[in-house]
């Protein structure tokens, strides 16, 4: 008799084609979402605010109840939603630019209330969705179609380490940065991701995941290239890590 | 019948708070009436005011360019509002604190030692409560039993303690005895 | 369940009757920012909701605010907002989304001096930002303007009514005059039937497939048919929701219109007027949109002339225009902020205008 070893999450929907590039890590953290949502048992109680850029398409893949909130404001729309409906699980999926650009502010304050929801924040380093400008994570000296010589102090600033700001907040339960470049570090991103719901299912506030990941055709790399990108240039100034871990 | 009053002092006189008490006696007696007061940036420093208009019909208007009765209990107020006052209207002004100068010869004035007769009864934050009581007597335009009743309307639970204070206050402004000397 | 203060009335300031005719109405989730001279229904709020166990965020700016509420009203309950010019400025974007969402947000605009920071003195200088919007796209608000400290109770249940019936965003446009002043009110249970919105609100995906609220519409034909079906549903509003109030307008040479605080001295000026002999009637929308444009067609034909009276530069003598078409000629009195101008003083510009 066949033993089944590997199947579509529940989570998922089945039937629909991904629009994200060949390469893109924005579909392995989909799916590790929707796994966890599976582990947990909570599709059915659990809410999405979705934001804008290629994340905002992750409505069309996991079969949750979504609201599409406009840029930067995820974070605001899940305090609504969670405040009204105490009893569900509520979760973000947001771009660098949206959770720490122009959503910074509701971002910080959602967890300096200690907001009860979880926020997953892909970054790629850059504005994937609108072809590839500097955003707030754009590493120094990298080229971008807005930072055409590199990204220099003088004229862009310094680029932001989110997860070691989000632990900073005291209303933060859990707060990690990862990674999707090998087969180890996708289980733990996965853990992570688990976590960060686990904090929330118990009360304690708010749990933050953010992943680092490729962006191929704005990189203009190789999928292969791209991760070793991830290790290369991105690892060293963004160390994953557990920045925050209320349950230890 | 439509009369408007202004209450006005410097913060801390509790002014708003009179007119508040002098609104809700009105609409305790089935008036119609509003209540308007300065805000904001004019209540940094200057004088504060608020406006109370009773009407036997709807209220005319909020925000009236003058007033029947006017209560000045600074001298800021007194001459910021003196010449609000329609012929033949009342100015009830603290002697205590307003000079008893009487620049108009068209209207009644009544000076009262407010502040002292406040101090006297052991508290200067009464001195509001107490010049509603001279306006009722002067005014004859509200009861004293009206105003008692909205001054328990007025204080909140959790400062009930204060109301025989300041029924004391509403009576001894009410008992003063001094009649508005006509010019 | 609330139940309301008194039978009797009370007297109390137009921001408190706003805020707790909301908690009647059964609003469960309020967001806010102060800002004067609207701040006193946030600080009820606040006490209130902690105490009913009902959901308040000081939330950390207005942006935030109208998205927070947004939120809350996806998942089916009553939520509002509540803010003033400058600052709902801020919440254009949120409003704009909320209308392509089909949100029953409701916001309460308490205007202030404008433009930019302005000041804290009492205006109708935000006529346009309500009715035309500030936000991008095709859409409409529903916007309720209230002239009495009791019909901010009567209006703001309204508010939450409309806001449920046709699942589009309401204003309750107040300005500074009604929120700081006290009248006496009358608090009552909530007058209208509960919507039944278990059809589209998001509650969790329990036994079916998730449901999307979203405002993409990334194919231009698929865009075309959900506007048309959207203004279908506008044209629906404007048969049945708009309100008025008239006076003395069936023999009337002159119609003196106003909305909100300002027509509480346009009704005195018009009285005064009729004193002294001038044919003057009084017309009041109470729905800023939909807006009576009907009506004041039809009463373009009776009359001589329509006269406007606003504290702004101007804004909504243009919808009266549009309404009568030339029908007759329409003149405009104005303050640019502040209290309204006096009876008096308009009936000063009346007699000059006859």
């Amino acid at each position: 008799m066949a033993t089944q070893v590997f199947k579509l999450p529940e989570s998922l929907k089945g039937d629909v084609k991904y629009s994200f590039c060949p390469g893109c890590d924005h579909g392995v953290a989909v799916r590790l979402i929707a796994e966890v949502l599976d582990e947990l048992g909570i599709r059915e109680n659990t809410i999405l605010a979705a934001s804008i850029g290629c994340s905002v398409t992750i409505y069309d893949y996991i079969n949750v109840d979504s609201l599409e909130a406009p840029h930067g404001r995820a974070m605001a729309e899940a305090t609504g939603i969670k405040r009204a409906r105490p009893d569900k699980i509520v979760f973000t999926y947001q771009g660098d630019g949206d959770f720490a650009s122009i959503g910074l502010a509701e971002s910080m304050h959602a967890a300096l209330r200690g907001e009860n929801l979880t926020a997953i924040c892909i970054n790629n380093t850059t504005y994937g969705m609108t072809g590839g400008q500097l955003g707030p994570t754009t590493l120094l000296g990298q080229v971008t179609t807005t930072s055409p010589t590199g990204r220099n102090v003088d004229y862009y600033g310094y680029p932001i380490k989110i997860a070691e700001h989000i632990a900073l907040c005291d209303g933060t339960a859990f707060s990690a940065r990862v990674s999707l470049d090998t087969v180890a570090n996708i289980k733990k991103a996965k853990q992570a991701i688990k976590k960060a719901f686990e904090v929330q299912i118990h009360g304690l506030g708010l749990g933050f995941v953010e992943i680092l990941s490729t962006c191929p055709t704005n990189w203009k790399m190789s999928p292969d290239k791209a991760h070793e990108r991830v290790r290369n240039e991105m690892m060293p100034v963004f160390k994953p890590g557990i920045y925050k871990d209320k349950t230890n | 019948m439509e009369k408007n009053f202004i209450i006005a002092g410097f913060g801390g006189q509790g002014v708003l708070l009179a007119g508040e008490v002098l609104a809700n006696a009105f609409m305790l007696a089935g008036k119609n009436v509003t209540w308007y007061p300065s805000y904001g940036a004019e209540m940094r420093g200057g004088t504060v005011n608020c406006e109370v208009v009773m009407s036997d019909e709807d209220v005319s208007e909020v925000n009236k360019s003058d007033a029947d009765f006017i209560i000045a209990l600074n001298q800021a107020s007194f001459d910021r509002f003196l010449s609000k006052i329609k012929k033949g209207g009342l100015m009830i002004a603290n002697s205590t604190l307003v000079k008893e100068i009487k620049t108009r010869t068209d209207i009644n004035y009544l000076f009262a030692p407010i502040t002292k007769l406040a101090e006297e009864l052991g508290n200067v934050k009464m001195a509001n409560i107490l010049a509603l009581g001279i306006l009722a007597k002067a005014g004859k335009i509200v009861s004293l039993d009206a105003l008692n009743q909205a001054l328990d309307n007025v204080i909140p639970p959790h400062r009930k303690n204060l109301l025989p204070l300041n029924l004391k206050a509403l009576k001894i402004g009410y008992e003063y005895d001094l009649l508005p000397a006509k010019i | 369940m609330v139940e309301c203060l008194t039978n009797k009335k009370v007297l109390t300031k137009g921001n408190y009757a706003i805020a707790n005719a909301a908690v009647i109405a059964g609003c469960q989730c309020y967001f806010g920012y102060p800002i004067t001279p609207q701040s006193e229904i946030g600080e009820f709020m606040s006490g209130k909701m902690q105490e009913l166990k009902r959901g308040y965020v000081s939330a950390e700016s207005e942006l935030a605010a109208i998205n927070m509420t947004i939120g809350a009203v996806s998942t089916g309950v009553k939520a509002m907002t509540s803010s003033s010019s400058c600052a709902v400025a801020l919440m254009q974007e949120g409003l704009s989304y909320a209308t392509t969402d089909e949100l029953p947000v409701v916001l309460v605009s308490v205007m202030r001096g404008g433009p930019g920071l302005g000041n804290i003195y009492p205006s109708q200088g935000d006529y346009f930002q309500a009715t035309k919007g500030g936000g991008n796209g095709d859409y409409k608000l529903i916007v309720l303007a209230p002239s009495t400290v009791q019909e901010c109770v009567d209006l703001t249940y309204k508010a939450f009514y409309l806001a449920q019936k046709y699942r589009n965003p309401t204003v309750l446009l107040a300005d500074g005059l009604l929120g700081q002043m006290m009248e006496p009110v009358e608090f009552y249970d909530y007058p209208y039937p509960e919507i039944d919105n278990s059809g589209w609100a998001l509650t969790g995906a329990k036994g079916r497939d998730g449901r999307i609220i979203r405002s993409y519409g990334p194919l231009a034909d698929d865009r075309c048919v959900f506007l048309e079906k959207l203004y279908e549903k506008y044209r629906k509003i404007e048969e049945n929701e708009t309100e008025w109030e008239e006076i003395n307008t069936g023999d009337a040479d002159i119609i003196l219109t106003s909305f909100g605080s300002t027509s509480r001295n346009v009704k005195t000026a018009m009285k005064i007027s009729r004193e002294k002999g001038i044919k003057a009637g009084f017309f009041r929308p109470v729905t800023l949109y939909p807006f009576p444009n009907k009506r004041l067609k039809e009463l373009s034909k009776t009359v001589k002339k329509i006269v406007t009276v606003e504290v702004n530069m101007g804004q909504m003598v243009n919808d009266v225009k549009l309404a009568v078409n030339g029908a007759c000629p329409v003149e405009l009195i104005h303050k640019g902020v502040g209290a309204p101008p006096s009876a008096k003083e308009i009936v000063k510009k009346v007699e000059e205008l006859i």
